[in-house]
């Protein structure tokens, strides 16, 4: 009964209330969405880092370097010759050194030119369907790839890591092998044999069309001088994945490489950790913003409150005088404020997961990485319970006023 | 049973006096005065809501002055019923959800009794509207239904039918005698109503005293 009571009295109004309240949820929700996005991009990042101890490639930004070979989102950082990172396959402190080559994408998937341990190695990916390829021009498929093409599929790559109108019209792939889902970037790439990347663009470099996005460092004059040689003697990739089988090549590696004038390197950990590091701030100013807006609902409380027991004086009054204790006053009051903490922390949550998913299919779309609103944290339940307990404090002092009335005052005052 | 000595209470330099009352249980008494001759007052002494500055109340043989406010709380809920000029409700409830809290506040709540006591004054068909769509003559009758409602063995009314016409007037001075009976609770009315002048034996008039 009491609950009821509780309830009637803070759904009777709604206005006030309802300010309250939408006042507590926003708050809510913008720390549900700083913190889902932080957390899932921290998880994804670290993920995929996690699988690269080094990334070897061109000159250029090594976030760039780290984005575009290990997350496949943003441009190359340019090529570097095969033979000037080859000795690190046979390197005592190296595990893999696995060369990737970019250049081309299926709508909007991109296409690694690379070799069978890139799969089996690196991502640990095993095939859903079909083989490994054997050959040039044969591909294997990632899981979300396969929702487009399909084992037996033959389809032309265009030019370019994102869109582009330039088609290889003269070079089609072929699907031999679709992989199990892992939940990693490797579900939305196509892998197929260097040589693949290296055929199609062979007649480029004779017709010098070479685009310039993929090979911004290239020197032109070289590219001039030695057409031939490049593309069939002097193999190029774009990068070089390495992972480590002793911890001393950490300290070791780097700097060898970074020695080189055409190659540089980047540790993905040491990139994203840096990445993640600039976001924070931006993160920490939507905290503290979420913050004041969580203050300011306690104060919205306080004062919804105390207007309502002002307003209610000749109820609460008269429940005295019908036999309520103080405290059945006080706990009534206080159980309103349970209530509106109550509903803002849910509405709050599903406002911020909701939010949270529109934005997942925006950079599921956009990116290929998957967010989801649908993850939940124990945190929540902490948020829940200390908004609960915030919205009952809140309620301490409209308690206070309420469970002080003078009985014999306000009857005084009849009308 | 009420029994009343010496009781007065102080107003700033003014001091009310008032005249002892002995009732017997089941009794009936009216006390009118014109405004400012403390009835109200009264009313709320031997209610327990306020204490006097001199004299002792015994309701049911319980010196009000020696419980505690908590006690004074609960001693009420339990044994006396009131009824105010202008009847409050909870007003986000309906009718029969306040006459439901008056129970639960007190004892247990009992359905059948609110129909009961909402069929004697005619209000039945009024149990789950809002209590605020109702007339003031209704609101008065539902007030005193949440007076008897806990079966108090007192109930005290304080101007009663003042805002009410004449037909009201009647009907509702009608239902409080009546149930008061039923209930045999003891039932004190104070007014400046003339009306009720007529329908009462025993009456005190504090301006007389």
């Amino acid at each position: 009964m009491i609950f009821k009571l509780a309830w009637k009295n803070i759904s009777s109004r709604p206005l006030s209330t309802g300010l309250s309240i939408v006042l507590l949820s926003s708050s809510i929700m913008v720390i549900v969405l700083a913190t889902l996005t932080i957390n899932q991009m921290k998880l994804k990042f670290n993920d995929n880092a996690n699988k690269i101890d080094l990334v070897i490639g061109a000159k250029g930004s090594r976030l760039q370097l780290i984005l575009c070979n290990v997350f496949h989102i943003d441009y190359p950082t340019g090529n570097i010759f095969m033979e000037d990172v080859e000795f690190l396959t046979k390197h005592p402190f190296v595990k893999n050194a696995v060369p990737i080559s970019l250049g081309d994408a299926y709508q909007q998937h991109r296409i690694i030119g690379t070799n069978k341990n890139f799969i089996s190695e690196i991502y640990n990916a095993t095939l859903e369907k079909g083989e490994l390829f054997n050959k040039s021009s044969e591909v294997v498929i990632g899981s979300n790839v396969a929702k487009k093409l399909n084992l037996g599929n033959s389809f032309i790559g265009s030019h370019g890591v994102g869109e582009s109108l330039h088609e290889h019209e003269d070079f089609k792939y072929l699907v031999v092998g679709v992989l199990k889902p892992t939940g990693e970037i490797i579900d939305e790439l196509i892998i197929t044999p260097l040589e693949s990347i290296w055929n199609v663009h062979h007649d480029e470099y004779k017709k010098g069309s070479f685009d310039l996005k993929t090979a911004e460092e290239h020197d032109l004059h070289q590219l001039e001088d030695d057409k031939a040689e490049h593309s069939i003697d002097k193999k190029e990739i774009t990068a070089l994945l390495v992972n480590y089988n002793s911890p001393r090549a950490k300290f070791s590696i780097p700097g060898i490489i970074n020695k080189k004038n055409s190659l540089m390197s980047a540790d993905p950990a040491i990139e994203i950790k840096q990445l993640i590091d600039l976001i924070q701030p931006a993160v920490n100013i939507l905290y503290f913003l979420a913050l004041f807006i969580f203050g300011l609902s306690f104060f919205s409380i306080i004062i919804t409150l105390v207007n309502s027991m002002k307003d209610r004086k000749y109820e609460i009054v008269m429940m005295r005088v019908g036999g309520a204790s103080m405290k059945i006053i006080f706990i009534s009051v206080i159980l309103e404020g349970f209530y509106i903490g109550f509903l803002g922390s849910i509405i709050g949550l599903v406002l911020g997961h909701s939010l949270m998913e529109i934005m997942a299919s925006f950079i599921n779309f956009k990116y290929h990485y998957k967010f989801s609103g649908l993850v939940f944290d124990q945190f929540e339940i902490v948020l829940i319970l200390i908004t609960i307990l915030i919205g009952m404090i809140a309620a301490i002092f409209p308690a206070i006023v309420a469970y002080k009335f003078d009985i014999a005052k306000v009857l005084k005052n009849k009308i | 049973m009420i029994q009343t000595k010496n009781i007065s209470i102080n107003y700033g330099s003014l001091i009310l006096k008032f005249p002892e009352i002995n009732l017997n249980s089941g009794d009936q008494l009216l006390i009118i005065g014109n405004s400012g001759s403390g009835k109200t007052s009264l009313l709320n002494i031997l209610g327990g809501l306020i204490s006097p500055n001199t004299g002792t109340v015994l309701l049911n043989d319980i010196n009000l002055m020696s419980l505690s406010k908590n006690k004074v709380d609960n001693f009420r809920g339990k044994n006396i019923g009131f009824v105010f000029q202008t009847p409050h409700f909870i007003k986000s409830l309906t009718v029969n959800e306040n006459l439901k809290l008056s129970q639960y506040l007190i004892s247990e709540i009992n359905q059948s009794r609110i129909n009961i006591l909402l069929e004697k004054v005619g209000l039945l068909n009024l149990k789950d509207s809002n209590i605020q769509n109702l007339s003031e003559g209704e609101k008065q009758r539902i007030s005193i239904i949440r007076a008897l409602i806990n079966q108090p063995s007192i109930l005290l009314a304080d101007e009663p039918t003042s805002a009410l016409d004449d037909e009201s007037c009647n009907n509702v001075i009608d239902i409080l005698t009546n149930l008061s009976n039923e209930n045999s609770a003891t039932l004190i009315i104070v007014t400046h109503d003339k009306r009720l002048k007529e329908k009462f034996s025993n009456q005190i008039d504090l301006n007389d005293f």
